[in-house]
């Protein structure tokens, strides 16, 4: 019996031993963490002996940027990078609801894929400045930086970090703006406040076109969505441009939400009684209440949703019924708004092996930077954030999309790219919260102020 | 039959209690592997600033500090108290009325029986995602079959955000938490039910005792054991409803939502910019843990005294 209870206790001692084993990191990777105060070493990355076999295979993971999200097209273009290089690529898509929390649990079990696809946001200002992402200022040269930078000298200072490490390579842009829904404007006699061929208007003009959709419809014709962070970018920017307001300093060094503009935007959209503060609703839900009919101007569109309305396939321009949607601008006190922009592109998590960094860098290339990048341009359904691509010309590889054509626009009222401003997790967090409140009948003021000190006190 | 009484040899004992432990070992690994040790690794950490962006998995040692600074969150307070309105509705709801329904079905054929059992057990074997989306669809402000049907009634002019108000939106998670629980606690009771001495009940009869006197001083203590486990296991699920909330309302509006188990997920998931968001994830976890216990001794000590 001694005995069996002996060999019971090691057994289990050997579970355990295991288990925390399973639990712990590999004393190699524990080396090479990186100092968390700091971004990534590049002395260290350089240092590190290449790897004697090259990688043979890279992990992608992508949230869902345009069609980037569709299998068959990423398996197009990496099937095309597979058959040039002979690495291939294990491609995982991500959600925005959940797609965060898979990050970073893979970033702390030390499972982080090679690639990402996503935002500065993310890559510069959050992973970026945590030490997990590789500088990619190397793969820039003069021509790169010339190419970007006549698009729109914004793009490079998004991706690039205070210290001056690039964390993301840009693929693609685009101008987030809202929607209406034209049948229902006419129908209500509100057409006549939306300039059709400049897709702007004032604020005064939108307060108008709300009170007579109501006065038609009697019921709620838009909702300032707040169930969560997601599709916040619309409720920034209509709060920010209808009287001026301002989210962060130039510096992107402070959060400024909380300014009398803002406050004023606030307390016009809930004295409103079209206007709904509703935290039922996020970004994703608000566009398929929109595109169903029941709301009557969606706050949270781009370009994607302008081609494929709710992802529903039913056609482009198009609600449920059938009926008309124009993309708008957001209304502004003098019609010039300042958008809220998406730049999008890869990021490369430092995983310690110099092989599949370099192999991460090759597909980068490929998709960024080559007689590929049109498709992978494409693929996204947003607008290249570069003029040419190793010589192929990027400029008019929508020439022949006339819902492409019109949509850019839209493209000149980009405006600051604040979102890589420090603490923005925490940031929205704070913003949604505070839109609940107001919604719930507090004191804007108060409401405003507290959530938006909350922001700068997480931000440090 | 004089050998099946001789004690067991010593071989043949050993040989037993081998095959058992073999047995057991499978079992074993993965409850020491997934619960007992992350148990351990959970109460450690919630003494650290653990968090996502140090290297290893324990941070700085921050004694109880973590514990010291829930009782000055008021986000926490305000979950701690919407998870208690959720246990206290939830569980003497869902018994009493596991009870009742059982009462009323035990006694049916066994067709109708299994009819009422597989109709009350539907929802706890559905897919919570599934469960939820259709309950979202009931609840949706805009287009909703609840708003429409009390507006066709008459009982309300405007429609009502169910889940987007902070008035209603709790009472909401708590009816969708009920329909998903009671069907264990049914099939549960209708067992119990079943197993009731019936000597005792016709005895109880004879000697003329009312319904209501045979249900309580006859079938009641033969059923505690029952209730026990019903009423243990009912109030873990409700401490621990998480999926509800994170797919209907992320703990909002204005936290009238928020519960201890999904502000834990927030915190450690989403709040990952915060120094030590691990730590005090888990310190929360130990909380709860601490406060299930604590239920559950009462809830046991008071099932033996009855």
């Amino acid at each position: 019996m001694k005995k069996i209870r002996k060999a019971l206790a090691f057994m289990t001692a050997l579970c355990i031993v295991l288990s925390l084993a399973a639990c712990g990191q590999p004393s190699s990777e524990n080396s090479k963490a990186p100092d968390p105060t700091k971004g990534p070493d590049p002395t260290q990355q350089q240092s590190e002996a290449p790897s004697n076999t090259a990688a043979g295979e890279i992990t992608l993971w992508t949230y869902p940027v345009g069609n980037w999200k569709d299998e068959a097209t990423v398996k197009a273009l990496t099937d095309a990078f597979t058959a040039e290089t002979g690495i291939k690529v294990k491609v995982d898509y991500l959600d925005y609801t959940a797609g965060d929390d898979r990050v970073n649990t893979a970033l702390t079990a030390n499972n982080a894929p090679d690639l990402i696809l996503e935002g500065p946001e993310r890559l510069v200002a959050n992973w970026g400045a945590n030490g997990k992402m590789v500088d990619l200022k190397d793969m820039f040269d003069d021509t790169d930086m010339s190419e970007i930078n006549a698009v729109n000298e914004g793009i490079m200072k998004a991706c690039t970090a205070p210290d001056g490490a690039i964390y993301e390579y840009p693929l693609v842009m685009t101008a987030h703006c809202m929607a209406v829904n034209l049948n229902a404007f006419k129908d209500a006699g509100a057409d006549q406040y939306l300039d059709l061929d400049t897709h702007t208007w004032t604020t005064d003009d939108f307060l108008l076109a709300v009170d007579a959709l109501y006065k038609h419809y009697n019921s709620t014709v838009a909702a300032v969505f707040c169930l969560g962070q997601g599709g916040d970018q619309g409720t920034r920017a209509l709060v920010n441009n209808m009287y001026g307001g301002t989210y962060t300093n130039a510096e992107h060094t402070k959060y400024t939400w909380n300014d009398e503009n803002n406050i004023k935007a606030l307390t016009q959209l809930k004295s409103m009684n079209g206007i709904a503060f509703d935290a039922s609703l996020d970004g994703g839900k608000e566009i398929a209440a929109f595109y169903q009919g029941t709301l009557k101007m969606a706050f949270c569109w781009n370009i994607a949703q302008q081609l494929d309305p709710n992802s529903a396939k039913t056609g482009a321009e198009k609600t449920l019924s059938g009926d008309d949607i124009a993309f708008m601008s957001f209304p502004s006190q003098d019609g010039t708004a300042q958008l809220c922009g998406g730049i999008w592109g890869f990021g490369i998590f430092d995983n310690g092996d110099a092989a599949r960094i370099e192999a991460a860098k090759q597909f980068i290339k490929f998709m960024c930077d080559s007689e590929h990048t049109a498709d992978a341009v494409k693929a996204a359904n947003y607008f290249a954030v570069r003029t040419t691509a190793e010589g192929a010309d990027l400029s008019k590889i929508w020439a022949d999309d006339a819902i492409m054509n019109e949509y850019t626009k839209l493209m000149p009222f980009l405006g600051d790219y604040y979102q890589v401003t420090t603490g923005w997790a925490a940031n929205r967090t704070e913003w949604w919260n505070m839109l609940q409140e107001v919604g719930t009948g507090a004191d804007i003021t108060e409401v405003i102020n507290a959530h938006c000190d909350a922001a700068n006190a997480a931000a440090g | 039959m004089a050998n099946s009484a001789k004690p067991m040899s010593r071989a043949l004992q050993r040989r037993e209690d081998v095959a058992g432990y073999l047995f057991m070992l499978p079992s074993l690994v993965f409850f020491v592997g997934f619960v007992i040790i992350p148990m351990f690794i959970c109460i450690l950490t919630s003494l650290t600033s653990s968090n996502m962006h140090d290297p290893g998995m324990f941070g700085s040692f921050v004694g109880l500090e973590n514990f010291i600074k829930l009782w000055q969150d008021d986000v926490f307070k305000k979950g701690l108290l919407n998870t208690f309105i959720i246990v206290l509705v939830s569980v003497p709801t869902v018994c009493a009325f596991s009870l009742w329904v059982s009462s009323a079905i035990y006694k049916l054929h066994n067709v109708a029986l299994s009819a009422f059992r597989c109709i009350f057990y539907l929802p706890v074997v559905t897919g919570s995602v599934a469960v939820t989306v259709v309950w979202r669809w009931m609840y949706d402000n805009y287009t909703g079959i609840l708003n429409t049907a009390l507006k066709s009634a008459g009982i309300i002019e405007q429609n009502i955000n169910w889940l987007g108000s902070e008035s209603t939106a709790l009472a909401c998670i708590i009816v969708i938490l009920f329909t998903t629980s009671v069907g264990q606690p049914i099939v549960l009771y209708v067992s119990a039910l079943g197993n009731v001495d019936q000597t005792l009940v016709e005895a109880a009869q004879v000697d003329g005792a009312t319904d209501f006197q045979v249900f309580w001083k006859v079938k009641w203590p033969q059923m505690m054991p029952t209730t026990l486990y019903i009423l243990v296991i009912t109030t873990i699920n409700s401490f621990q409803c998480f999926a509800l909330i994170q797919l209907l309302t992320q703990g909002g509006p204005n936290h009238a939502t928020d519960t201890v188990m999904y502000y834990i997920y927030y915190t450690a998931f989403k709040l990952t910019e915060q120094a030590g968001h691990f730590g005090y994830a888990n310190a929360m976890g130990v909380m709860l843990a601490i406060f299930i216990g604590i239920l559950s001794a009462i809830q046991f000590r008071l099932g033996r005294e009855k």
